[in-house]
């Protein structure tokens, strides 16, 4: 019977069909796609800025542009000749070799929770099928695409989300078996626990092994799980699941992130962002696939300097490069894809309120790690960072490229409820430059 | 080649095969003693031309089964210079008559033949004949060509909605590769599928194909779009309707279309064909169905230019029932699913006891726990219509409309993040209002349809506030009542049913002109007016014409339709009021029977619950035609409806599987257990640990099954999937487990401190004087989490806990087991 994907074909077959005969520049990239397909399992670790991050004040500077579009930062040398940041970034500037900034991203949305949803999920929303709702995905978010595809997670659940649920990041038509598992706490607080893993206050160990034990007694030898259908034996999946997060060390141990020295914490600062980026190394370490970190308040309406200068990128600055030399040091670095995403980018010309506004034309984001080729910029802006004039880079292709460097298809067709088959990626093409 | 594809694309095989009639030659060999007859379908053939025609050959044996053997029987044609067969077709090769002769198991039945214009090479058509293989491959599918972005550069219209502009897609662009006149076999249109040249969707077809022919004459005839007044496609038959089959075994389908000009033709292989379970049975392009290794049920759907038709298929366990299973019924529903039970080869499972019954009669009718008291008298009570009795005193209670407001809260999407707080408040209270009353459903629904009026004062207006637009009232109005998702023909043909897109805008016309505007008042600045300003005309966006007014599936010319009539300032929601709610509606009471069914069954006799269309039938149709009827006779009086139900021996069986049974998910053969849903579940540990859960602004002792505000912050509720009210559909409700609601039943503070409650259920049942004993706690416990006595397992696991730690602790130990324990989560 013929496939109804859309996709016969196997991918390596296709490599050899389209070698053999003239080959097209889009087969030709299908083909580099195939081969950005890692060998091992790799993770990722997704950092969103919340509210849009300039592009003109860190990643995509224009020293030659009009004082009112340059902004008040001054350009500095990376560790990579010819690649300069802002002074806003020395830290960061010193790993510019590990880095790979895309310059050339773009889609037309200056909505922030639509921009939310079009840069955690690759897919624009059509007028009518979106609101600002929690967990209101309309495709799923690429970490519960990864959860559905990925295999691997171990005790621990494949898809985390800190120190919150990101309001795009649900599963939509996956269903909640993919949805994060969310800590919804601040690891950089003294208090930080992560709900419900841990026995509640004056439940002792032995306690907890009695209550277990009546429990399994109860629920498993009355009678076979298999006969009383599916929904308990899912629920059963997860009580075991569950009850081995609860029990292993290694799993807990992950989420502990007090059992870091003192001296590695205050490396990646003790801020929201810091932490949870240690955090996530702590969780991809012990087998978690995906973590989504949300890192707000980048909306820079007004006094856009200051803000960036003194709350918002000390704590990027600090910790993206603490994040890449612990990886590296661990030997993660190669198998764990960090990116530094946002809704969209900010306006080229300062503001009367000396800010700036969306700007969702053009932007950058940021990838390092997972195998890519670093002290990269792929794609270009005009000299006010208005338009790409360089390899744009669409939400669908950064999905594709995400989905890709993780050994997924971006390409894989999945069915909705109503069965309309729906492309993970919808079409986007990996950045085959990356590699 | 040019002959193939004369052969292939002309069939016009006028076949009167309306009835069947047996065509029944008693041979003079020996034959099989088994075998009653031969049927041949079709019954007479008429052949344009050289395209084939299928022939299907089916076996009547003398215990009544229809056994396919197309594939096995002998042809042949009396006079070669007509006809010929080849494999299972009747090909034309000279005008004149001859007589088919099929011939199995020492059975022969004889078909007139008649071949006529044999050297016609008739012109192909775009719309007739391209679009449908673009639609059979694949290629304008929404995976592919077809969604919205195109694949590569090439876009087509998805499901082929748009002809003309793929026809430009396929000529004009893509700098005119894609067809080649001068070099025809070197177009990319060709090359592609065939993956001659590289495809991203591989080979779609061979190059000897029949689609390949065609779509190269197209090429060679100079790409036409073809003729406007030509013959179009009005209705798809596919034979046959139903088949039961054995494991393992096959069955041709026939497919035939009818022409606007009367004429049929053969479209077997050019037919597009899906199984809605592949495990039960597949089909192959060519529409051969093949039953797989496990008994079951499956839909095939056959579909070809916009039109649908349905084969269904019955696979029986293949060892008959042996021993013999006793088929009391109380009523018709028991009658109807034995009698599909019998069929199936399937025995039920046996009478649930007292206890679990009681349980889910609570649960399932006012999502309460019934109290250890209420457990016990019922236990105690031995009259024989204790089970009936017991309905009516569940049904007559108060948290009745609190539990139903609730289901349709999530189905009317009241959501006060739309709504504002006075918006969603006064729409519960009407909605509470009319389960309270038991309104008859015709007529509640109506007044919503009807409503106009202050979103602060008259509650169902609310309905148009959260969904604001005419496209999306079309939408959410068909889903909700009448279970039909037309949204799909917003955009394009649907792609499983009849509806276009002027039946969508159709219906979107009722709600054109309907106003909002908001009105100034002190507390509330979300206060609307709702009301219709009068009929006006709606045209459809991508084509800019007009479109009446008209209620789905009603013809344009019929007096039904809508702006027939109306007139100035007539508020056209009056008329489809009118048509929704009569008796004779095709989905209105079979919407809200299935949904009933579904409720009290854990699965619809159609699934999902709200998809009603003939592409995907119900497991049981004469069930939900029965209950259908019984909701119009009964005044549309949900509760007596429920009643039927509730009776039933089948709602009745227990949950425990039997050997013939345990796979079956369709046939209600034994029941199937669901998770409490998030209110529910909340409810029954505030009432277990005797700890009620604070809502915010609420009174103390609040249940969650009372909420109108869904957006209340309650981790627990968004855990356990309370509905986000967000899409017209019970799905936007999840009842699917996950990990964090295991963990959160194991380790939560708020559910740990409510097992420890100072003032909770352990804490009350340790202070009562004279002094509880040890057993009297156990039952106690056991009797509020699970509705009945503690078995003799979890005595001793109980008796356990008891004597290793404190009278406290154990007691605590013993309720976050049973709040954990599958009997607590599930209703059983």
């Amino acid at each position: 019977m013929l496939s109804n994907f859309c996709d016969g074909l196997d991918r390596r077959e296709f490599v050899r069909v389209g070698t053999v005969g003239g080959l097209s520049l889009a087969s030709l990239l299908r083909a580099q796609a195939a081969e950005l397909t890692p060998k091992r399992d790799v993770n990722c670790i997704f950092i969103f800025t919340l509210g849009g991050m300039p592009q003109h004040d860190m990643w995509d500077f224009k020293p030659d542009a009009p004082a009112e579009i340059r902004g008040d930062f001054q350009a500095i040398p990376t560790n990579v000749p010819g690649v300069q940041l802002t002074d806003l970034l020395p830290k960061t500037a010193q790993v510019m070799d590990k880095l790979a900034i895309l310059r050339g991203m773009t889609h037309g949305d200056s909505d922030h929770g639509r921009g939310y949803h079009i840069m955690m999920t690759g897919m624009t929303p059509g007028p009518g099928d979106f609101n600002s709702t929690k967990n209101n995905n309309v495709h799923p978010s690429i970490g519960s695409m990864v959860a559905r595809m990925a295999s691997g997670g171990g005790a621990l659940p494949p898809y985390i989300s800190a120190p919150c649920f990101l309001r795009s990041g649900g599963p939509a038509f996956l269903g909640a078996s993919y949805a994060p598992f969310v800590i919804d706490a601040d690891p950089a607080s003294p208090e930080f626990t992560v709900q419900d893993i841990v026995l509640p206050t004056g439940i002792t160990d032995e306690r907890s092994l009695r209550r277990q034990e009546a429990l399994r007694a109860i629920n498993r030898f009355e009678r076979k799980v298999a006969d009383l259908g599916k929904d308990v034996q899912s629920l059963d999946t997860f009580y075991q699941k569950a009850y081995s997060l609860m029990t292993s060390a290694k799993a807990k141990e992950a989420f502990d992130i007090r059992r870091e020295k003192e001296s590695l914490r205050n490396d990646y600062g003790m801020t929201s962002l810091g932490q949870c980026c240690l955090l996530s190394r702590r969780l991809v370490e012990a087998g978690c696939r995906f973590v989504s970190i949300e890192n707000g308040h980048w909306d820079t309406h007004r006094e856009n300097t200051k803000s960036l200068r003194d709350l918002l990128v000390p704590s990027v600055d600090r910790a993206i490069p603490a994040l890449l030399r612990d990886l590296e040091a661990r030997g993660l670095l190669d198998s764990t894809l960090v990116v530094i995403a946002t809704e969209f980018g900010r306006t080229p010309r300062i503001n009367v309120m000396a800010g700036r506004d969306h700007w969702p034309n053009a932007f950058s984001i940021v990838m390092a790690g997972g195998g890519i080729k670093g002290g990269n910029v792929i794609g270009a802006t005009d000299k006010i960072g208005a338009a790409v004039t360089d390899r744009p880079v669409t939400p669908p292709d950064m999905a594709a490229t995400i989905l890709s460097m993780l050994g997924i298809d971006p390409d894989t067709v999945l069915h909705t409820p109503l069965g309309r088959p729906v492309p993970l990626a919808l079409g986007g093409k990996p950045v085959t430059e990356l590699i | 080649m040019r002959r193939d594809l004369q052969r292939h694309r002309n069939c016009r095989g006028i076949c009167r095969l309306i009835c069947i009639v047996i065509l029944l030659v008693h041979s003079a060999r020996a034959s099989d003693p088994s075998v009653e007859s031969l049927i041949v379908e079709p019954t007479a053939i008429v052949l344009h031309g050289t395209s084939p025609q299928q022939i299907l050959v089916t076996c009547k044996h003398r215990d009544g089964r229809l056994i396919d053997v197309t594939r096995e029987a002998e042809f042949s044609v009396d006079d070669a210079a007509v006809a010929s067969a080849a494999g299972t077709k009747l090909r034309g090769t000279g005008d004149g008559t001859t007589v088919l002769t099929a011939r199995f198991g020492g059975h022969e039945a004889r078909v007139p033949v008649r071949v006529k214009s044999i050297a016609d090479v008739p012109p192909v058509h775009f719309v007739n004949d391209i679009v449908p293989i673009l639609s059979k491959l694949g290629c304008n599918s929404g995976g592919c060509h077809g969604k919205a972005s195109g694949q590569n550069g090439f876009k087509l219209s998805v499901f082929g909605f748009d002809p003309e502009a793929d026809h430009a897609a396929i000529l004009k662009e893509g700098r005119g590769r894609r067809v080649q006149p001068s070099n025809p076999e070197r177009s990319l249109i060709l090359l592609k599928p065939t993956a001659q040249v590289p495809h991203g969707g591989g080979r779609r077809m061979s190059v000897d194909s029949l689609d390949h022919q065609l779509m190269l004459e197209w090429v060679r005839q100079g790409t036409p779009l073809g003729r406007d007044d030509a013959p179009h496609v009005i209705a798809l038959r596919a034979s046959p309707a139903e088949r039961v089959m054995g494991l393992q075994s096959s069955q041709q389908i026939l497919a035939t279309v009818e022409f606007s000009d009367g004429s049929l033709r053969d479209v077997t292989h050019a037919a597009a064909y899906t199984s809605n379970s592949g495990i039960a049975a597949e089909v192959d392009a060519q529409g051969l169905v093949r039953t797989g290794r496990v008994p079951g049920e499956a839909a095939i759907t056959v579909q070809y230019m916009g039109q649908v038709g349905v084969t269904r298929v019955l696979v029986p366990r293949p060892a008959a029932l042996t021993k013999p299973t006793e088929w009391p019924a109380n009523n018709d529903v028991d009658r109807l699913v034995w009698a599909k039970l019998q069929k199936m080869q399937i025995a039920p499972s046996g009478l649930s006891d007292d206890s679990t019954y009681l349980r889910r009669l609570f649960l399932d009718t006012i999502g309460t726990l019934p109290k250890p008291d209420e457990v016990r008298a019922f236990l105690a009570d031995t009259l024989a219509d204790k089970r009936s009795r017991a309905i009516d005193a569940v049904l007559a209670r108060d948290e009745y409309a609190d539990y139903w407001s609730l289901q349709w809260a999530d189905i009317l999407l009241l959501n006060r993040d739309k709504l504002g707080d006075r918006g969603a408040f006064e729409f519960h209270r009407w909605l509470h209002e009319q389960f309270t009353r038991n309104r008859p459903y015709n007529e509640w629904v109506r007044e919503l349809i009807v409503a106009s009026g202050r979103s602060d004062e008259h509650g169902p207006v609310n309905f148009y506030r959260a969904v604001r637009t005419p496209d999306q009232l079309a939408e959410s109005v068909s889903q909700a009542f009448l279970g039909v998702r037309v949204q799909c023909a917003q955009c394009h043909h649907h792609p499983f049913e009849k509806w276009s897109q002027s039946d969508f805008y159709g219906m979107a016309g009722f709600f054109n002109g309907l106003e909002r505007k908001p009105v100034k008042t002190a507390a509330d600045a979300k206060v609307e007016l709702v009301y219709h300003a009068g009929y006006r005309e709606t045209r459809m966006p991508l084509t800019d014409t007009l479109v009446p007014t008209r209620p789905l599936g009603v013809a344009e010319a019929s007096p039904v339709r809508s702006d027939a009539r109306l007139v100035g300032h007539d508020d056209p929601r009056m008329q489809l009021a009118d048509w929704l709610t009569a008796p004779n509606n095709p989905w209105f009471a079979r919407l809200v029977a299935n949904r009933l069914w579904k409720h009290f069954l854990g699965r619809g006799l159609v699934e999902p619950e709200d998809d009603l269309r003939s592409t995907n039938p119900a497991t049981n149709e004469p069930l939900l035609d029965w209950l259908t009827q019984q909701v119009v006779e009964n005044r549309y009086d949900l509760k007596a409806v429920m009643r039927l139900i509730l009776k039933s021996r089948v709602y009745q069986l227990t949950a425990d599987p039997n050997d013939t049974n345990r796979d079956d998910e369709q046939n209600f053969s034994h029941h199937y257990i669901r998770r409490l849903s998030a209110e529910v579940m909340l409810d029954a540990i505030s009432e277990v640990t005797g700890s009620p859960e604070p809502f915010p602004g609420r009174p103390r002792g609040t249940r969650a099954i009372e909420l109108w505000d869904n957006r209340l912050p309650s981790y627990f509720l968004d855990t356990f999937g309370r509905s986000e009210r967000t899409s017209p559909c019970e799905c936007g409700r999840s009842g699917e487990p996950t990990m964090a609601q295991a963990l959160h039943l194991m380790n939560a503070p708020e559910v740990s401190s409510k097992v420890a409650n100072s003032t909770g259920r352990v804490a009350r049942l340790l202070r009562t004087s004279p002094p509880i004993t040890d057993a009297a706690m156990i039952e106690e416990l056991t009797l509020v989490a699970l509705g009945r006595l503690p078995t003799e397992k979890e005595l001793r696991v109980a008796q356990a806990l008891f004597a290793s730690t404190t009278r406290r602790d154990a007691a605590e130990d013993y309720l976050w087991t049973l709040l954990n324990s599958y009997d607590f989560l599930f209703v059983r």
